[in-house]
């Protein structure tokens, strides 16, 4: 039998609006905190009614395993994460997980580039403190529309080289974080890529990845339901075979090797 | 302790509470949960008779108190799960209702003679999805049609057989009696509503397969009036579902008429929904000096409660 996913109500020890609609929640989930692999996502019910029904899912930001704390790293778009916003200190929120096939990476001092858009750093800060505590040598690229989108850069730091870009130009650097992932895939030498972000960015990682042979991972992002493979719900389509098959984003991912899936905006 | 147990076309159930088909896959993904013996029956993901990959997403979708769901009845096909899911299923320790779906009569026939083996307790005929373009729904809403399904799937096993009725008919009492002349041995009521959202940012139908099946609380009380109605119109026992989340949600059902309930999407909000439900039916009848529970089926109308 599979480890029991927990924790049902979790108290939250803090909630920091780190940015415009951006958010930090710390719980205390100590069973999610010694189970979770970075790219694992976890499902919260918001709310104590029926409206909304269902759960909404948020990848693993950070985990400190001694202290039995998970926190997530979140953007207010409806009604369920502005709820969510709304605990605080001491509330309890009811949470399922972890869940999902999460980022691959073995061996020690390998060279691996991070591929953040938006909010999609938010499954990378976990994984860049794994793969630096097995030495890997780390460019993580950040980037968003705006500066208030680039998020936790700060921190990202203790990790690796970090390299921000806004589309606005509100940075040092203009442009999309492709302009810059194709600038650093050119400069050196990666044995693997992870990226998390919008599909428009994720299929140019996609093309890129397949042109160098450097084989990257992405983490994708579909409406759930059930979020344990039961529905059948957030599908995505598998690029194997010759017919039709769809693959479960909460099972058999949310992160994929890139070239197992076709990406459709 | 209470005693829940009843038989339903002569399955045995240790309690009426079942988990709903395609809300609880094979099983497989909520056993980590809970152990699924505490369940009165499992019914699986509706099976076709080939391999089936289902509709393109996105294929579900939030809406008030529920939500649309276009799978498509995406299944590996009744082979594969004859061999590689039924044997893990069977450690369950449950009685197990395959549910089915053909795409003409014959096809529900042939899936019912296949599935009539040891481990299968019955066979649940799904003439209600609103997610496939032919067979499905199309066959459930004309009488006559869902009569000539029933009669083949009747002749084709011996497993008692259970009919899925879908809400999108003027007068589901009329076509629950035609397939109860046509020889089933229970109803489920009820399968989703067809319904459809439209994303006002993309200006686009938000499913991929444009409507979808409506589920959740926000169609309890469409499908509370079916077996209210049903119950009193036909003698047949009747499976109640559609938005059943609690113990006091599944009482009603079993008021108007309901034998058993199902537990559909709730079991998305919380996977232990079911066995609590059936500990909250423990409590309603010890609170209520209530002896043989059965007594409560259809109370609401038969005036004994
Ligand atoms: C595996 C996974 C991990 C995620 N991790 C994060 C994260 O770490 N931080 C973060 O800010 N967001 C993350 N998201 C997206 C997040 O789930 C949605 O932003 C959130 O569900 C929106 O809910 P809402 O009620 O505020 O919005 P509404 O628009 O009101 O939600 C309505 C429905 O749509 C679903 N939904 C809406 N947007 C998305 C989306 N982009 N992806 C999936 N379902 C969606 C909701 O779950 C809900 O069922 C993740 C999504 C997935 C699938
Ligand atoms: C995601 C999903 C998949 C479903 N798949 C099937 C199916 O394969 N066969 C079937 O007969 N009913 C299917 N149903 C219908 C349910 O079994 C049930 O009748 C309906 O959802 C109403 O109950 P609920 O409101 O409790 O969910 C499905 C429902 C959902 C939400
Ligand atoms: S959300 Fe139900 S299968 Fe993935």
């Amino acid at each position: 039998m599979e480890q029991p996913p927990k924790d049902w109500d979790c108290p939250v020890l803090e909630q920091v609006n780190v940015s415009a609609d951006y958010y930090l929640l710390s719980v205390a989930a100590p069973q999610v905190a010694l189970s979770a692999l970075p790219g694992q996502f976890v499902l919260f019910r918001c709310g104590t009614r029926y409206d909304p029904f269902l759960r909404r899912p948020l990848s693993i930001h950070q985990v400190k395993r001694e202290r039995g704390e998970v926190s997530f790293l979140y953007q207010v778009r409806g009604v369920g994460t502005r709820w969510l916003a709304g605990r605080n200190k001491g509330d309890a929120v009811s949470m399922l997980g972890p869940f999902g096939r999460g980022f691959t990476f073995s061996g020690r001092g390998k060279r691996g580039i991070l591929v953040g858009a938006g909010v999609g750093v938010a499954p990378l800060l976990f994984l860049a403190g794994e793969l630096s505590a097995l030495d890997w040598k780390l460019v993580i690229l950040i980037g968003a529309r705006t500066r208030e989108g680039i998020l936790r850069a700060e921190v990202f730091k203790h990790y690796g080289n970090v390299k921000i870009i806004a589309e606005d130009g509100s940075t040092a650097r203009q442009g999309t974080i492709l302009d810059l992932f194709r600038e650093e895939v050119e400069e050196a030498h990666w044995e693997m890529i992870y990226a998390c972000g919008p599909v428009a960015v994720l299929k140019g990682i996609q093309k890129i990845s397949k042109e160098t042979g450097i084989p990257a991972q992405i983490a994708l992002e579909e409406r759930m339901a059930c979020g344990v493979g039961a529905c059948l719900g957030c599908v995505c389509e598998g690029a194997t075979g010759e017919t039709v098959r769809y693959l479960r984003v909460c099972r058999e991912g949310p992160v994929f090797d890139s070239h197992e899936v076709i990406l459709r905006d | 302790m209470i005693d829940l147990s009843i038989e339903i076309a002569g399955i045995k159930l240790k309690n009426p509470v079942m988990v709903a088909s395609g809300t609880f896959g094979f099983g497989r993904e909520y056993t980590p949960f809970f152990d699924l013996d505490k369940l009165g029956a499992l019914v699986t993901k509706g099976l076709t008779l080939k391999p089936c990959p289902g509709n393109p997403p996105p294929r579900v979708w939030e809406t008030p108190a529920g939500m649309l769901n276009a799978v498509g009845l995406q299944n590996p096909g009744v082979d594969v799960f004859l061999r590689e899911i039924l044997p893990f299923m069977k450690t369950f320790g449950v009685p197990i209702i395959a549910n089915i779906a053909g795409f003409n009569v014959k096809e529900f026939a042939t899936l019912a003679s296949r599935l009539s083996v040891p481990g299968i307790a019955g066979i649940e005929v799904n003439i209600s999805c609103p997610n496939v373009k032919t067979g499905g729904m199309a066959l459930g809403t004309l009488p006559e049609l869902a009569a000539e399904v029933v009669g083949a799937v009747v002749e084709a096993t011996s497993l008692p057989v259970i009919v899925k009725l879908t809400p999108n008919v003027t007068d589901i009492v009329g076509l629950a009696s035609a397939v109860a002349k046509a020889g089933a041995h229970a109803l489920s009521l009820i399968n989703t509503l067809q319904g459809m959202v439209i994303d006002i940012n993309t200006r686009r139908p938000a499913l991929g397969n444009i409507t979808g099946g409506l589920s959740g609380p926000a169609i309890r009380p469409v499908a509370v009036r079916a077996v209210w109605q049903v119950a009193q119109g036909v003698d047949l026992p009747i499976i109640g579902m559609g938005g059943i989340c609690t113990a006091n949600d599944a009482l009603e059902f079993i008021l108007a008429g309901a034998s058993a309930v199902a537990v559909g999407s709730a079991n998305f909000r919380d996977p232990l929904t079911a066995v609590k439900i059936v500990r909250g039916l423990e409590q309603y009848c010890i609170q209520n000096g209530i002896e043989d529970w059965q007594e409560l089926i259809g109370a609401a109308w038969k005036g004994n409660a």
